[in-house]
C-alpha cells in the first residue's frame, strides 16, 4: 500500500466511507422496514407512521401468523423439499460429474455437450406441464424437486474441481489393491468436501426460494411450499377472522402486518443460517467462474 | 495444465485407440453412474423439447386418453401460430418491452457491480471491507416472491417512500407506484441493481486481489491522484473481465427477469411491463392458448439459444475463454 497519503486521497475515502456506508444502510431500510410493520398495530400502519420502527408494539400479527395452520404445513413442505431435492441432487451430479472429469473416457465430450445444451435451450412452459401432467406427477410432493436435480451449472463445478485431483493420487490407491468403488468414496469424496459443499448450498438456496412449480403443478393447497404459500398470500385478499381470533387481536390485526409478519418469518432461516456458509458461496461463485 | 494432461494421453496412446466397447467393459461402473443423471435429462429436459412440436400443430389438450397422446391427436397447421404471432400487435410490444428493460438493465445494473468493487476495494480496514461485503450479498439469496412483499410495503400508499415525498413537499397525494406503468420499469431497473449489485460484484473484487501493488506504488510516485490511479490502473486490468462478462450476457438479452416482473406486475403496468415470459405463460396458461404461447416460447428460447452461442463463440475468439 501507499506510504504517504496524500491530502486528495484522505478526502476520498473519507468520501468512500460515507458513500459505503450510505449503501449499506440502504440495503438494511427495507428489511427493517418490513420488520416494523410486522410489530406495529394496525392503525398505525394504515395511518402510515410506520417507516423504520414499530409503532404501537405488539406482536398480534406473529401471533396470527404461528397460528395458522397453512403456514407451518407449508414450512414443512419446503424443508422436506429442500432436504431431498439437495440430497438427491448433489449425489446425482456428484455421481455423474466423476467419470466426465476422467479425461479418458469414450462419450466424455458428447456427454458434456448433452449437458451444456440442456442448460441453454429447454421446452418452455407449456410442453412442461404438459409433460409433468402426462407423467401423473401433476398434485404431487414430488413434482417440486425431481425434475429439478439435475444442474449443468453445478455439474461442470464439481467435474472442474475434480480435474485439479491428481491422478496419481488415485493410480496409487489402485496399485495398493483399492477396487475402484473404495479410491471413490474414501479418496475422492473426502477430498471433494468443499466443492460438494458448495454445491450444496447453492442447491438448497435454489430449493428453499422456488415457488413457480407450486404455482404451475399443484392445485392441492396442503402440497404448496413456503415460497408458494407467501406468493399467494401476497397476491390474494387476505380474509381476516378464520379461525380462533379474539376481538382485541382483531383491533391491532391487519392485512399488512400479517403479511409483513409471514415475510420475516420466511427470512429468517436464510438471514440465520447466511453468515455462516457465506464465504462457501463466495468461493463457489469465484471458483466457477474461472473456466 | 492442460499440456500435462495431453503429455499423459499421448504416453497412453492406445487407450485413444481403444474403442467405445473395450472402454465400456472396462469402465462399466464409471458409466453407470453417469446413467440416472442422463435418465433425468432425458425425462425433464429432452422430452419438453420434443413437446415444442406443439407450436406447429392447433394443440387441444381435451384429444385422446391423456396430455401428451393429445399431442399425436392434434391436427398439423404449420406455421400458422408463427404468422399469428408475428402479426399480433401483442408480439411487438411484449418484444419491445422485453428489450427495453433488458437493455436499460445493461446500461444501469452492469456497471453499478463495478463501481462496487471498485469503491470496496479501496476500504483499507479490512473488517469494515468485509462487513459492507457480507451485507451486500444478502438480498441475492432472498427470492423476489419475498423481495417483492418487502418492496410493495416500501413503496405503497401508506409507505416510507410516499410518507417522506409527501412530507417534504414533492408529492400532494401518495402515488401507487407499483401501478403505475411510468414509475413501474425504472423500479424494475433500480429493484434490480438492489439485489444484484453486491453479488455481482465478488468477480471484479476477487480480479482486483491479482493487480499488482507496486502498480499503484510507481504510480504516487509519479505522481498520480486517486482518480488516475483507478482510471490508468484498476478499470484497465478489470477490462477483460469486463468484456468477458458483458458478451456473455449479450446472450441473454430476451431474458428481462421473469421472477422479478412476475412478482411485481399488475394488469396496469402490463403496457410497460409485460415481458415475453409473463405474457407466454399468461397466454399459455392462463388463457388455454397453449399452441400460440409455446410459439412464441420457441421463439424466444431459439433466439436466446443463438445470442447465448453467439456470444460464447465471440468471447472465446477474442479471450480463450466462454462459459463451458
Amino acid at each position: 500500500m501507499d506510504l504517504h497519503v496524500t491530502k486528495g486521497e484522505k478526502i476520498f475515502y473519507i468520501i468512500n466511507y460515507i458513500l459505503l456506508t450510505l449503501f449499506a444502510i440502504s440495503i438494511i431500510l427495507p428489511f427493517m422496514n418490513v420488520v416494523s410493520i410486522s410489530l406495529s398495530s394496525k392503525t398505525a400502519i394504515l395511518k402510515g407512521d410506520v417507516n423504520f420502527l414499530p409503532v404501537n408494539f405488539n406482536l398480534a400479527s406473529y401471533k396470527y401468523v404461528i397460528g395458522s395452520e397453512q403456514f407451518w404445513n407449508s414450512l414443512k413442505v419446503s424443508v422436506i423439499v429442500t432436504l431431498a431435492g439437495t440430497i438427491l441432487s448433489v449425489t446425482l451430479t456428484f455421481l455423474a460429474a466423476y467419470p466426465l472429469s476422467k479425461t479418458n473416457l469414450k462419450l466424455r465430450k458428447p456427454v458434456l455437450y448433452f449437458f451444456v445444451f440442456i442448460m441453454l435451450f429447454n421446452g418452455g412452459i407449456v410442453p412442461n406441464y404438459i409433460l409433468i401432467q402426462g407423467l401423473g406427477l401433476y398434485n404431487t410432493i414430488f413434482v417440486l424437486f425431481i425434475p429439478f436435480l439435475i444442474s449443468t451449472y453445478n455439474l461442470l463445478l464439481i467435474k472442474n474441481y475434480l480435474e485439479t485431483l491428481p491422478e496419481e493420487l488415485e493410480e496409487s490407491a489402485l496399485i495398493d489393491g483399492a477396487n475402484k468403488i473404495q479410491v471413490l468414496f474414501y479418496i475422492i469424496l473426502p477430498l471433494a468436501k468443499p466443492v460438494l459443499a458448495t454445491v450444496a448450498l447453492f442447491t438448497a438456496v435454489m430449493f428453499w426460494n422456488s415457488y413457480f412449480p407450486g404455482i404451475l403443478y399443484l392445485s392441492d393447497k396442503s402440497l404448496q411450499p413456503l415460497q408458494t404459500y407467501i406468493y399467494e398470500l401476497l397476491r390474494a385478499v387476505q380474509n381476516i377472522g378464520e379461525g380462533e381470533v379474539n376481538p382485541e387481536m382483531l383491533a391491532l390485526l391487519d392485512t399488512e402486518g400479517i403479511r409483513a409478519a409471514t415475510i420475516v418469518l420466511s427470512l429468517i432461516p436464510i438471514v440465520a443460517v447466511y453468515p455462516f456458509v457465506q464465504k462457501y458461496f463466495v468461493k463457489g461463485l469465484v471458483v466457477g467462474s474461472i473456466k | 495444465m492442460e499440456d500435462t494432461i495431453k503429455l499423459k494421453d499421448k504416453k497412453k496412446s492406445s487407450s485413444d485407440k481403444r474403442t467405445f466397447r473395450r472402454d465400456f467393459k472396462l469402465n462399466r461402473g464409471l458409466y453407470l453412474f453417469i446413467v440416472p443423471a442422463i435418465i433425468l435429462a432425458l425425462i425433464f429436459n429432452v422430452l419438453p423439447m420434443l413437446g415444442l412440436v406443439i407450436a406447429f400443430k392447433d394443440y387441444n389438450i381435451f384429444l385422446g386418453d391423456n396430455a401428451i397422446d393429445a399431442i399425436f391427436k392434434s391436427p398439423w397447421v404449420g406455421l400458422e401460430n408463427f404468422k399469428n404471432l408475428f402479426q399480433s400487435t401483442d408480439f411487438f410490444r411484449v418484444l419491445g418491452n422485453t428489450v427495453s428493460i433488458s437493455v436499460l438493465k445493461l446500461i444501469f445494473a452492469f456497471p453499478a457491480p463495478i463501481l462496487l468493487a471498485i469503491l470496496i476495494n479501496e476500504v483499507r480496514n479490512n473488517k469494515a471491507k468485509r462487513t459492507i461485503q457480507s451485507v451486500s450479498y444478502l438480498p441475492h439469496f432472498i427470492s423476489w416472491v419475498v423481495l417483492s412483499g418487502i418492496f410493495v410495503e416500501l413503496l405503497g400508499l401508506y409507505g416510507v417512500v410516499n410518507n417522506l415525498l409527501v412530507n417534504i413537499g414533492i408529492l400532494k397525494d401518495p402515488v401507487q407506484f407499483w401501478a403505475d406503468p411510468q414509475f413501474y420499469v425504472p423500479l424494475i431497473v433500480i429493484t434490480d441493481i438492489w439485489k444484484t449489485i453486491g453479488w455481482s460484484s465478488i468477480i471484479y473484487l476477487s480480479t482486483m486481489t491479482g493487480i499488482n501493488p507496486s502498480l499503484y506504488e510507481a504510480a504516487s510516485i509519479d505522481g498520480a491522484n486517486k482518480l488516475q490511479k483507478i482510471l490508468f490502473i484498476t478499470l484497465p486490468s478489470l477490462l477483460p473481465t469486463i468484456a468477458l462478462l458483458f458478451i456473455l450476457r449479450l446472450g441473454y438479452l430476451l431474458n428481462a427477469g421473469f421472477d422479478q416482473i412476475f412478482n411485481t406486475y399488475s394488469t396496469p403496468v402490463y403496457e410497460v411491463g409485460d415481458i415475453i415470459q409473463t405474457y407466454v405463460y399468461r397466454m399459455g396458461m392462463g388463457q388455454g392458448e397453449f399452441s400460440f404461447a409455446t410459439a412464441f416460447g420457441l421463439f424466444n428460447s431459439l433466439v436466446g439459444f443463438c445470442l447465448i452461442i453467439l456470444g460464447n463463440f465471440i468471447s472465446r475468439k477474442i479471450f480463450g475463454r466462454g462459459m463451458w
